[in-house]
């Protein structure tokens, strides 16, 4: 049984939580535990309430594996509420140092106290994120400062400390200050002084100096020594150890923590000091932060694994603090075997772990004091909507940048750069706030993993091996234990996965890399498919030349076509990162060589143009037709969708989802609609649309449908709702059962079945009861009714025997509402054309063909095609014609003449798309151009001009008025202010807010202003004394009551009588007057009154005085 | 409550089996013991728009 639940290990850090996705499908009833074993002494169970669960598409299942996703269902029975988690974009890459220039470092930030001496004004870091095997991170950060020393800065608990790099690179490994000497200016050799990429600093000597003299220690052991003693307070956990311990307990935990050995730490610290000062000298440019080349992919399953290990910590670090607490306490009966005693004890440690990694995945918030090393704290997760299947596939190929630049002023993260190209789509992204940063990865785009092509655990270690196998036999001089005295151009470093293994000699890089590239595509090379070989090359002032592999897991790879390596066109699909993309030679079938010089063949090719668009944006017919807004529109309004949520609705129990009756497969689509089996999940419906040229140009995006049209089932939807209704008191641990499901003697039998539930199928008005519940305490039973204004049919009801066995108290209700077309509904075509329905016009009223009788089953306004310029939505109306009078779909794979074969070339560029499919329609008979001859059905007479007609595939969009409208006479009023409410729900206003009253002020329109503001809202008559100028001391006295026999009668309340009201400060009823307020104004004198304020009201009927 | 209410038929969510419970049976299919049950949809006469 255990071996199904998740499982994984906190003492092989490889998370095997991932491994742990592919469950068994969920299983009803309260979900299982995850088994966790500490140090694999301890079993820990800890009782997640949830169950992760694939969703249950098979395509998606497929998606599962590679993007790390983890999908919950939130209750147990079969309300299904999805989570996703976004995968973030994290600012580094791993295993490449990244430098960037900062205007100046803030002088906000924390300084150790014993450096503090020194003045920060560096103007140059540069910053590595080292990822264990766990894959937390630490990130190590070098500050370039004026007086050429160095900082090493990095963050314990959120707090930056800054050390001298001198001192981290002497308590590292024992050595002199010769070696640091060397190993930095070694570099720098004068013969290639003047060549390309060189580095030109012969600064470099003395700026080991300053280095070396910025610290007055000598041996390994006084900085060790030394940095245990700064560090002590820091980190709490250390006590009784030397300071020598605590010392090589920071360098461990802290300091380039992918290595596990000094020596190599040493030598990539030097390197990067290499790079450090190459850039501050300009010898090279900056990276950009923001570029994709420099990023990797922060997948959930990662996120997941750092939280559930840093809680777990927290959680034991509390147990132990409350074992140590109770032997302190009672010494002499303490017993440390007796186990129930150590679990009280531990069971008052409060909320398991299990319970904040479910309220992470519910709210999407990381709640850590350490912050992680991440960025991000919130925003973790987005609710999966299953509105269609292209919303709820976006879900899992978007890639969110995180949510604090969302707040930024700043647009330059939002920009799309061209190192994104064919990983991120340049199309599918939303408008608006989150524009550029919440993108989606484009079709064939995929993230690396701890998987294998065959779906085997990598072992990264052997992986490694054999690279530097290869490495090796290729040329490169390894590096073990020191850095050789030489650098670029002379020789390039190599470093694998962030780790300095060895320099290869310029002129012998290519040939490795091209070398490696044959080995990536081969089958069984032991060379992972996935490496990513990121060559760069020396250049002049360009990026710092190196050659930079990774095998890591969570980047972005594309495939691409090798036709550099291998002669054959079959075996030659390689897999590259965004890293190595930047310095490679990809060409795209475009005709045009992208301004490649001659010297620089292509090595690669795209295997097609679409792969650099999202599944989403692949489904537009002809996208390359259209203006390119147009398309993100498309790709919008297609995630909004009403279509087929999924295939087993009626067993479906989700919170709302909407559903399209009739819907078809379009006539003209793209290659990647059959790819993605999209006729499974179908979104719209083929239209006739006729654009109605010569009149009506005055109706906007307005468009008018086909009355019989849609009375025979046009763009006919519904709305499912499922409600959970548990009656079990969720306080009440003691299992009494108090309310059930039962129908009252009261309750109306034709509505209410016996167990107290509707009956299905039945149709439930407003106010009407829809359910009837039995209080066994006080014995009495209660009817819930309907709430809104629709009538709802009952779809299905479950019962759901799993918490109280005996009587029902746990339901789910689905209920059914129509949405049939009607006026102010929302379509649109896939070209970002939307529109709303104005008129549902008459059947014999509409326009007919000469030539088939047809009649258009909606009608557009030419004038939605000059400025927006959607030329594929003309070319989709005349190709689905000729398609649908030939039986055949049409393929609109955009970008087709950029792909088509070199001998068919010529004809193409001929013949343009209406060559093609002009004569399909004139050979059954059409017009050339797709217009047809109408006449008027309303006269019967030839219109004046031919009308351009033909099928285009409409999706209904969800927003519909009849969730929308909001309408009110008088009604409920707000208890304070007795101002109208406001709330569509409540039955509330629309507010008549300062803007409305600007305008209506700026028209002089006095006379509506006080009706809206004043007669319309809280109008109110106040008695005011003139003596005191007091608005609340108004008291009626005598008998003012009305009488139940007046009322009986319906008699008015009896006149207001002056003598009555008196003032309770002047004890008298002179000087009363009834004044007309508004009733805040009343309102706001009690309270004013409440903070000792008077407000005095001096009464007058002069106008001005 | 009612005093003699009459049995409502169920399906089983699991293995489909139809279930009549009367109140204060236990909710659980009598074929696999399943606790979900699907309520059947009623015998009577609805009457819907077909607008």
């Amino acid at each position: 049984m255990m071996d199904q639940f998740p499982s994984f290990h906190l003492e092989d850090k490889v998370s095997h939580w991932e491994g742990s996705i592919d469950m068994p499908p969920a299983q009803e009833g309260p979900a299982g535990p995850v088994q966790v074993t500490v140090g694999g002494n301890w079993d820990l169970i800890l009782n997640l309430k949830s169950e992760f669960e694939i969703s249950s598409c098979a395509w998606a299942l497929g998606f599962a594996r590679d993007l790390w996703r983890v999908v919950l269902p939130l209750e147990s029975s079969n309300i299904v509420s999805f989570f996703v988690f976004l995968q973030l974009l994290v600012k580094m890459l791993l295993s490449f140092p990244i430098f960037h220039c900062l205007g100046e470092i803030p002088a906000a930030r924390w300084l150790f106290s014993c450096w503090d001496s020194i003045f920060l004004a560096g103007f140059g870091l540069i910053a590595f994120r080292c990822v264990r095997e766990d894959q937390s991170s630490v990130v190590l950060t070098l500050y370039y400062l004026h007086n050429g020393s160095p900082r090493v800065g990095f963050r314990i608990a959120g707090r930056e400390y800054l050390l001298p790099v001198g001192l981290v690179l002497k308590a590292l490994i024992e050595t002199t200050d010769y070696e640091i000497s060397v190993s930095l200016s070694c570099c720098f050799i004068e013969k290639y002084r003047k060549d390309k990429g060189a580095v030109r600093a012969p600064l470099m000597r003395e700026r080991a100096r300053t280095i070396l003299d910025d610290i007055e220690f000598r041996t390994r052991n006084q900085c060790l020594e030394h940095i245990g003693k700064l560090f002590r307070p820091a980190l709490s956990k250390f006590d009784t150890e030397s300071d020598t311990f605590v010392g090589e307990a920071v360098l461990r935990d802290y300091i380039l923590v992918h290595l596990n050995n000094n020596h190599e730490k040493f030598n990539l610290l030097i390197f990067m000091l290499q790079k450090l000062f190459a850039l501050v000298d300009q010898n090279g440019a900056p990276d950009n932060v923001d570029a994709l080349q420099n990023m990797e992919v922060l997948l959930i399953g990662h996120i997941m694994t750092i939280y559930i290990k840093e809680k777990l910590e927290e959680w034991l670090l509390k147990g132990k603090r409350q074992i140590t607490d109770e032997m302190n306490k009672k010494a002499k009966d303490f017993e440390f075997r007796n186990l129930l005693l150590i679990n009280k004890i531990i069971s008052y440690n409060g909320r398991g772990v299990g319970r904040s990694i479910e309220s992470m995945i519910r709210s999407g918030r990381l709640a850590t004091l350490s912050g992680l090393n991440l960025l991000e704290r919130q925003g973790f997760t987005i609710h999966a909507e299953r509105l269609n299947y292209l919303r709820f596939i976006s879900h899992f190929r978007s890639v969110h940048r995180g949510s604090s630049f969302a707040k930024m002023r700043s647009t330059t993260v939002r920009k799309l750069l061209p190192e994104s190209w064919g990983f991120l789509c340049p199309v599918h992204t939303p408008d608006g706030t989150p524009c550029g940063l919440l993108n989606h990865m484009t079709s064939p785009c995929r993230v690396s993993s701890f998987y294998d092509i065959n779906g085997q655990l990598k072992d990264f270690l052997k992986i490694r091996m054999s690279i530097l196998a290869v490495l090796i036999a290729l040329g490169m001089t390894p590096l073990q234990p020191r850095l050789e005295h030489t650098g670029p151009p002379e020789v390039l470093h190599v470093l694998l996965d962030g780790c300095v293994v060895g320099f290869v000699a310029s002129a012998k890089v290519e040939k490795a890399v091209m070398h490696l590239r044959s080995l990536k595509v081969a089958s069984s090379s032991g060379i992972p498919d996935d490496l990513e070989v990121g060559f760069v090359p020396s250049s002049e002032g360009g990026a710092y030349p190196g050659l930079y592999l990774a095998t890591s897991p969570s980047r972005l790879i594309r495939p691409v076509r090798n036709i550099s390596c291998t002669p054959d066109r079959k075996a030659n699909i390689e897999f590259i990162g965004p890293f190595e993309q930047a310095f490679m030679e990809i060409s795209c079938p475009d005709g045009g060589n992208g301004g490649r010089r001659e010297f620089f063949p292509e090595t690669h090719e795209e295997i097609h143009p679409t792969g650099m668009l999202s599944i989403v944006a692949n489904l537009t017919p002809w996208s390359d037709h259209n203006q390119s807004p147009r398309n993100m529109y498309q790709c919008q309004m297609a995630k909004q969708t009403m279509g087929f949520s999924g295939q087993a609705l009626q067993f479906r129990a989700d919170v709302k989802t909407y559903h399209l009756q009739t819907p078809q497969s379009p006539i003209v689509r793209t290659a990647s609609y059959n790819k993605f089996c999209l006729d499974e999940f179908p979104v719209g419906t083929n239209a006739i649309v006729a654009v109605l040229a010569y009149s009506g140009y005055d109706m906007e995006d307005a468009m008018i449908l086909n009355k019989s049209a849609v009375e025979r089932g046009l763009f006919r939807g519904h709305i499912y709702q499922t409600e959970t209704i548990d009656l079990a008191n969720k306080k009440d641990t003691t299992e009494k059962v108090l309310k059930i499901f039962s129908r009252g003697l009261d309750a109306s039998k034709s509505i209410i079945d016996s167990d107290g539930l509707p009956f299905v199928g039945q149709t439930i008005h407003p106010n009407e009861p829809k359910y009837c519940t039995y209080n066994a305490l006080s014995s009495s039973s209660s009817t819930s009714k309907l709430k809104g204004s629709e009538s709802v049919t009952v779809d299905y009801v479950a019962i759901d025997g799993s918490s109280s066995k005996k009587y029902i108290q746990k339901v789910n209700i689905r209920s059914r509402r129509v949405r049939n077309p009607m006026i102010g509904d929302k379509f649109s075509s896939r070209h970002g054309q939307k529109g709303v329905c104005s008129q549902l016009w008459p059947d014999i009223d509409m326009p007919f063909s000469s030539v088939t009788g047809m009649r258009p089953d909606l009608i557009i306004n030419p004038h939605a095609f000059p400025s927006r310029m959607t030329i594929g939505m003309l070319l989709e109306s005349i190709a689905a014609k000729g398609g649908s009078l030939h039986g055949q779909f049409v393929d609109a794979t955009p970008f087709s003449s950029s792909t088509r074969e070199k001998g068919s070339e010529k004809s193409s560029e001929k013949r343009s798309m209406i060559d093609e499919i002009g004569p399909m329609l004139t050979s059954r008979g059409f017009n050339y151009h797709g217009v047809e001859v109408l006449y008027s059905g309303v006269l019967g007479t030839e219109m004046k001009c031919e009308i351009f007609m033909g099928p285009v595939y409409y999706q209904r969009l969800r927003h519909m008025v009849s969730d929308k409208f909001q309408v009110r006479s008088t009604g409920t009023v707000d208890q304070i202010t007795r101002q109208p409410i406001g709330g569509r729900k409540r039955g509330g206003g629309i507010r008549f807010g300062e803007m409305e009253r600007d305008s209506i002020l700026a028209h002089g329109a006095a006379y509506l202003l006080h009706d809206r503001l004043h007669s319309s809202s809280d109008y109110h008559i106040a008695d005011v004394c003139s003596n005191c100028g007091s608005l609340l001391t108004a008291t009626v006295v005598g008998p003012r009551k009305r009488m139940t026999k007046d009322i009986k009668r319906n008699l008015p309340p009896p006149p207001r009588l002056a003598n009555n009201i008196i003032c309770r400060s002047c004890k008298s009823s002179k000087g009363m007057e009834t004044v007309a307020m508004p009733y805040v104004f009343r309102y706001l004198a009690a309270e004013l009154a409440a903070m000792n304020v008077k407000l005095d009201l001096h009464l007058s009927n002069k106008i001005g005085t | 409550m009612d005093s003699q209410p009459e049995p409502v038929s169920y399906i089983c969510g699991d293995c489909g089996a139809e279930n009549t419970l009367k109140p204060g049976d236990v909710i659980q299919c009598r074929e696999c013991g399943y606790r979900i049950l699907y309520k059947k949809r009623t015998r009577r006469i609805v009457q819907y728009e077909a607008r």
